[in-house]
């Protein structure tokens, strides 16, 4: 028993020690980002990798303001929050009729939303960008939240058509004996039934509008979110090596592999692309 | 009440409902049986509007309800599944039509504590249904069907989930509820016991078409053909091969048996079912038959004796008094007047 005890010890100990390299692999570019920003200009470039020894918020306060991240931010927020809003309401809509509804052709509709999947955001590029600037939303914050809302839209939809088929036909059947309209039906039942999938979904959203550089680099011209500003201050011929270090802390990733370095713009494309 | 007026059934092109006719009174209670697959829940569902209507027409409370939404048609349901809201309280899934008729929360309240009260589900209103036995999930779906106080219930095996002692005691609560409330109640089941027992009339269905509606002690008299002869009565009727030898007189296990009260003649020669229920097989007068005893299924009370009265020609008889032995030859006895003979298709001969 005890053996057995000190075996199963061992083998989470020899378990331990790889998951502790990869937390720290994790960890490790957060302290780097946030150590650095702290530093002046002449701190950096004396000593890169020591902890910092005199901390100033200054960098963030330049980011904040000369370098507009503050105009950035909002941006950001807006249509990341617009998106996310409009993504959960179409695909738990879309899901609950192509789940539980009978209709002709739903299968084949499904099917499309499953097509639509398989394309990567790259091929689709030019004639995207015409579609924007055809309808006059270059520019404009609903332009983004549209582009978002239709490239991410038909995972959702997937997503939460396979979770409401999971749940019996007789709810909702319920719910129309007790007199309750399609939209109601929705309201009552639907909607707070998917909570689980919705909150998964609004995550796992969120971090994709927020990170997204390429359908913003379009989109929102000379706006900018917030990773578009802190890409472009990466590249910019200013010699702001501090600049990019807080304007890198307020970034969030969805995984540990884009987290490794710092990459062109095209790394943050399309989370849905093989 | 209900008039469902030559209704059919199409799923693709496979017929499941066949041009049914059916009347149920006001306040009747008609229960809807058959053998699995006969279309009982696609009947029940087309009342309630779940299932459109290929062709033929409903009429609920004197109007035409064929294309009416489910809630306009004054009828509540009880599925089998119960398809309690799991996210409310009970409470809340029984004020859920109300709620939706958009009464207020006050008077919500106090028709659903009038309703839990009869069902006794007072203590259990704040609770989910997660948190429920499932006799008491039944109750409030129940619960959730009389909050409304519909013209008509409609109730889709509703015990088939519960446990054989619980299945009794909630058949007589929903006697008793049919008594109390006097609606109307459509009931489908493929228990004989809720069948025989709760029935003011019992609808037996196959294969989409109805075969006999009646009370429940004339269709267990008074069978109109053999498949209803042999569904209705649980151990069910025996039937034997039999010869008409007379007009009126049939040779069944090598006896000549001739049948009383028949209206039409038989055919000296004509192949014929004769049908013979296992209590009537121990009268204790009448024609005599011996019996030679294979299997005993000793109840107590009583016991079923399975055993042939003849090569071939198996039967059960349900035994009151002593205690049969298997191995042993036994004469039995039966009252002529309580044969049903059927000819070849099955149709009753009266
Ligand atoms: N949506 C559907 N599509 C195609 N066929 C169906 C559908 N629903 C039911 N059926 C068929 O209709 C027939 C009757 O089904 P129904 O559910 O009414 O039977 P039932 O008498 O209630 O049986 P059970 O006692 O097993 O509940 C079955 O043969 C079934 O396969
Ligand atoms: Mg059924």
């Amino acid at each position: 028993m005890a053996a057995a005890g000190k075996r199963e010890r061992r083998s989470l100990w020899i378990a331990a020690i790889p998951m502790a390299l990869l937390a720290l692999s994790c960890v490790y570019p957060i302290y780097f980002a946030v150590n650095n920003a702290l530093k002046t200009s002449k701190g950096y470039i004396l000593d890169r990798f020591g902890l910092v020894t005199d901390p100033t918020v200054q960098n963030f306060a330049d980011a904040w303001g000369r370098a507009r991240f503050s105009e950035y931010f909002v941006n950001s927020v807006l249509v990341t929050a617009g998106a996310v809003g409009l993504l959960l309401l179409l695909s738990s809509l879309v899901g609950f009729a192509l789940a539980m509804l009978r209709f002709p052709g739903r299968r084949f509709v499904f099917v499309a939303i499953l097509a639509a999947l398989m394309i990567p955001i790259q091929v689709v590029l030019v004639p995207f960008y015409r579609t924007v600037e055809g309808l006059g939303l270059l520019n404009t914050r609903v332009g983004l939240v549209l582009a978002y809302t239709a490239f991410f839209l038909p995972f959702s939809i997937y997503l939460m058509t396979a979770f409401y088929r999971g749940l019996p036909r007789e709810l909702l059947e319920a719910a129309r004996m007790d007199g309750a309209r399609f939209l109601e039906v929705w309201w009552h039942v639907m909607l707070p039934l998917g909570r689980p999938a919705l909150l998964t979904l609004g995550i796992l959203n969120t971090l994709y509008c927020w990170n997204d550089v390429l359908i913003s680099l379009l989109v929102l011209q000379d706006r900018r979110t917030l990773m578009v500003g802190i890409a472009a201050l990466r590249g910019s011929t200013r010699p702001t090596c501090r600049s990019s270090p807080p304007g890198s802390c307020w970034r969030r990733r969805p995984s540990s592999s884009s987290t490794s370095s710092s990459r062109g713009a095209s790394s943050a494309a399309s989370p849905w692309a093989p | 009440m209900i008039d469902l007026r030559h209704v059919s059934k199409r799923f693709g092109g496979h017929t499941v409902i066949d041009g049914v006719d059916l009347s149920v009174e006001e306040g009747e209670f008609v229960v809807f049986v058959g053998p699995s697959g006969c279309g009982k829940s696609t009947l029940l569902r087309m009342i309630a509007g779940l299932e459109e209507i290929s062709s033929g027409d409903v009429w609920i409370g004197g109007e035409r309800m064929t294309d009416a939404e489910p809630y306009d048609r004054g009828v509540a349901m009880v599925f089998q599944s119960y398809a309690l809201y799991p996210h409310m309280t009970v409470a809340e899934n029984m004020g859920f039509a109300l709620r939706i008729q958009g009464l207020g929360a006050a008077e919500r309240r106090r028709m659903v504590e009038a309703a839990a009260r009869k069902l006794h589900l007072d203590h259990l209103l704040d609770r989910k249904p997660a948190a429920l036995s499932g006799g008491q999930r039944q109750r409030v779906a129940i619960g959730r069907a009389i909050v409304r106080d519909p013209k008509v219930f409609l109730f889709d095996e509703p015990l088939s989930n519960l446990d054989a002692e619980l299945r009794v005691q909630m058949r007589i609560e929903i006697a008793r509820l049919h008594q109390t409330l006097a609606n109307t109640m459509v009931y489908v089941t493929h228990d004989q016991t809720e069948a025989m027992t709760l029935a003011d009339r019992i609808v037996v269905l196959r294969g989409g078409r109805i075969e006999q509606v009646g009370r429940p002690t004339d269709l267990y008299d008074d069978p109109d053909n053999l498949f209803v002869a042999g569904f209705i009565g649980s151990p069910r009727m025996n039937f034997l091969p039999g010869v008409a030898a007379g007009p009126d007189s049939v040779r069944v296990a090598g006896l000549e048996v001739r049948v009383p009260g028949l209206s039409s003649r038989l055919a000296p020669g004509q192949e014929v079912q004769v049908g013979l229920r296992p209590e009537h097989l121990t009268a204790t007068e009448g024609v005599e038959v011996p019996l030679a005893i294979e299997v005993v299924e000793q109840l107590g009370a009583m016991a079923y004796v399975h055993g042939s009265l003849a090569p071939d020609v198996p039967v059960v008889a349900e035994w009151r008094s002593g205690r049969p032995r298997v191995g042993e030859r036994v004469p039995l006895r039966f009252d002529p007047r309580d044969l049903r003979l059927f000819d070849r298709e099955g149709r009753r001969i009266r």
